[in-house]
């Protein structure tokens, strides 16, 4: 899979190329609407991280370029301006999702995947690790092959822990994952605490292992390796 | 306002004006009726003269009985000692013919004749004369009055006219809004209100360009603090990600990445804050509340369901807002964040809205602080130290800017806000 970084802050852009490489993507990168606009004529990306604020302009100008060099590549605008109406036009301009600044990199990476599966794999692709299996079209969890029930949230979270897996989450970053700013952070820390707590419960009834790992009270790691 | 009392400037100018114009009546009338004096006394005194000269013809001829017709005339047996002396007196007679009282001048003097000395008083009557004289201050008086009427009538009727202009300036200066590029130019040929015009659009143009540079200041601050913000939230999760680090010094970035995202989420809020306080939601319209409260609801279905709280909906279907949309959205969701944050299980949460009025109220203790500072910003509870205290803010901010009525109560251990509205007719001044 190969993303194309459009970003001018040059320690934003080496940390995303840094994570999205552990995450197995192939990375690019341009600091200016130019050599944005060079690449995407030059080359084919799966999808492209598009900053707006631009030295040389609105990331914006780029999107109809994309979408007529290569209908089926995705598109997600990254951006501190968190007006509404810039992120709304993007969208209708061909996006497929936003992203505004700062964001957690494993909520970048949720967007990414979810982006990527809705456009490559016509969102039929299935998730699979350990002994869990999801059918992101179907919204359907099998552990053991058992299909097993869950609620939105809790269905939510596995699906972000199942982007980001082997790496710790915070609990500011899940919760700005399942509520964005909806809810105040004193109260969501005790939700999340129960919905995990629900959501390990129900996995390990049906499989052997435990996922789901606290670290040091800060957040959680989903791994199917025993953690000390 | 001052305390003393203000007067309109026409008003003060025609009070002024009448004050001097009744100053300069008083003058005039002074100085005619000097005059008048001055020509009585030309006058009486050539009559005198005339008499006088008869008279002693007479005496000089020795025919004093004739004399006698024109003056009172007394032998006298010696030289007075004031012989030189010549007096004039103002008397009220009545005089034997007509039966009327008059004023008469009396001059006396002495004459001597071989040898003989006469006291001689003449008498003219001057009664005609000092009429004329009162006659001219009495003229003088109604022309001042009808003056005063006049003068008062035509500023009446003219003021209207002579101000239209200033009050039209007026208008746009009261309907002038921060971000607004220019103003409606008034014609008139007043120079002060020319004046006024200019120093006014010199003043617009000013306060445009600084609200530009505070504006394009607050956007780089947005997008430039962001960056680093999340950079160095981004380095410390690769930090918290250190398992051995965690091990030595988890407290310390723990702490770190705390504050960098209250710092970020700071941020936001206060550029959202911002954004509102410029009118940079501009878009408003009528909603009608009713779907939008019950989306807002939804979201936040599965945090009511996990604090226990159960939620009671009264909505009416004609209940209208008039406001831009997103305003509606960051007014609902920061209303329902606060009832949820701070609700306890102890009755429902209810959001009711009637015709022309939105009511959200949650049950708990009372305030901790002052009524009046809720919605401050950064007032929050002190054992929700994570929450921005920023929400209601927010919230007044965003009902102040739109005509909303903004109304808080505690009532029967419930805390309720009521926003009462603009409703259809809200026309934005």
């Amino acid at each position: 899979m190969k993303i194309l970084i459009v970003e001018d802050n040059r320690h934003l852009v080496q940390d995303m190329q840094e994570f999205l490489q552990e995450n197995g993507f192939l990375i690019e990168k341009a600091g200016f609407l130019e050599e944005a606009r060079q690449k995407i004529n030059l080359y084919k990306y799966d999808l492209i991280i598009l900053d707006l604020g631009l030295p040389d302009g609105n990331g914006l100008e780029l999107i109809p370029e994309i979408k007529r060099n290569d209908p089926s590549a995705g598109i997600i605008i990254l951006t501190a301006k968190d007006t509404v109406s810039e992120k709304v036009k993007g969208l209708e301009m061909g996006a497929d999702d936003y992203i505004t600044k700062p964001f957690h990199k494993a909520e970048l990476n949720a967007r990414i995947n979810s982006t990527l599966r809705r456009g490559k794999f016509d969102g039929n692709s299935a998730l699979e690790y350990g002994h869990i299996k999801i059918n992101t079209s179907a919204r359907q969890v099998l552990v053991n092959n058992t299909p097993l029930n869950l609620t939105k949230i809790e269905y939510d979270l596995l699906l972000y822990f199942m982007y980001n897996k082997n790496r710790m989450l915070t609990k500011e970053s899940i919760v700005e994952h399942l509520w964005g700013d909806r809810i105040d952070e004193s109260d969501s820390f005790n939700f999340i605490y129960n919905h995990i707590k629900n959501l390990r419960k129900k996995i390990q009834k049906l499989a052997p292992v435990n996922y789901i790992h606290s670290m040091y009270g800060i957040g959680y790691k989903f791994s199917d390796k025993e953690q000390d | 306002m001052p305390d003393f009392q203000s007067y309109k400037l026409l008003s003060k100018t025609t009070l002024i004006y009448l004050l001097f114009t009744l100053t300069a009546f008083l003058v005039s009338a002074f100085f005619l009726t000097n005059e008048a004096d001055e020509y009585i006394n030309k006058e009486l005194e050539g009559r005198f003269n005339h008499t006088e000269q008869k008279i002693r013809r007479a005496i000089q001829q020795k025919e004093t009985e004739r004399a006698k017709r024109y003056a009172e005339i007394t032998v006298l047996n010696q030289k007075p000692a004031d012989f030189s002396l010549i007096t004039y007196s103002d008397t009220l007679i009545t005089d034997s013919e007509i039966t009327e009282r008059d004023f008469f001048r009396k001059k006396t003097f002495y004459m001597e004749q071989d040898g003989s000395f006469y006291k001689v008083s003449i008498l003219k009557s001057i009664g005609d004369f000092y009429r004329l004289r009162d006659d001219i201050f009495e003229a003088l008086l109604p022309a001042f009055f009808v003056l005063v009427i006049v003068i008062v009538v035509f500023n009446y009727f003219l003021s209207g006219y002579f101000f239209k202009p200033f009050n039209l300036i007026l208008n746009h200066m009261r309907a002038f809004k921060v971000g607004q590029k220019k103003v409606d130019h008034v014609e008139t040929s007043t120079t002060e209100f020319i004046r006024m015009q200019n120093l006014f659009s010199k003043m617009v143009n000013t306060i445009d360009e600084d609200y530009n540079n505070l504006k394009e200041y607050t956007e780089n601050m947005a997008h430039e603090i962001q960056t680093p913000l999340s950079i160095i939230r981004n380095k410390t999760e690769n930090l918290l990600a250190d398992e051995d680090l965690m091990a030595h010094h988890g407290h310390d970035v723990k702490t770190i990445f705390d504050e960098t995202n209250y710092l970020s989420r700071l941020g936001q809020a206060l550029n959202l804050f911002t954004k509102i306080e410029n009118r940079e939601f501009s878009n408003p319209q009528d909603i009608k509340t009713e779907a939008v409260i019950r989306k807002h609801l939804s979201a936040v279905n599965d945090t009511i369901q996990m604090k226990n709280i159960k939620v009671e909906t009264e909505l009416s279907a004609t209940h209208t807002l008039f406001l831009d949309p997103s305003l509606l959205d960051i007014l609902l969701k920061n209303l329902l964040r606060n009832a949820i944050q701070y609700a306890s299980s102890d009755g429902p949460l209810t959001v009711a809205t009637t015709a022309d009025s939105f009511t959200i109220s949650n049950y708990g203790d009372p305030l901790p602080f002052p009524e009046e500072k809720l919605f401050i910003r950064f007032q929050h509870n002190n054992n929700s130290k994570k929450s921005l205290g920023l929400g209601l803010a927010i919230v007044k901010k965003i009902c102040d800017l739109n005509n909303l009525n903004l109304a808080y109560n505690y009532h029967e251990k419930q805390h309720i806000f009521t926003i009462r509205g603009n409703l259809m007719s809200s026309v934005v001044p």
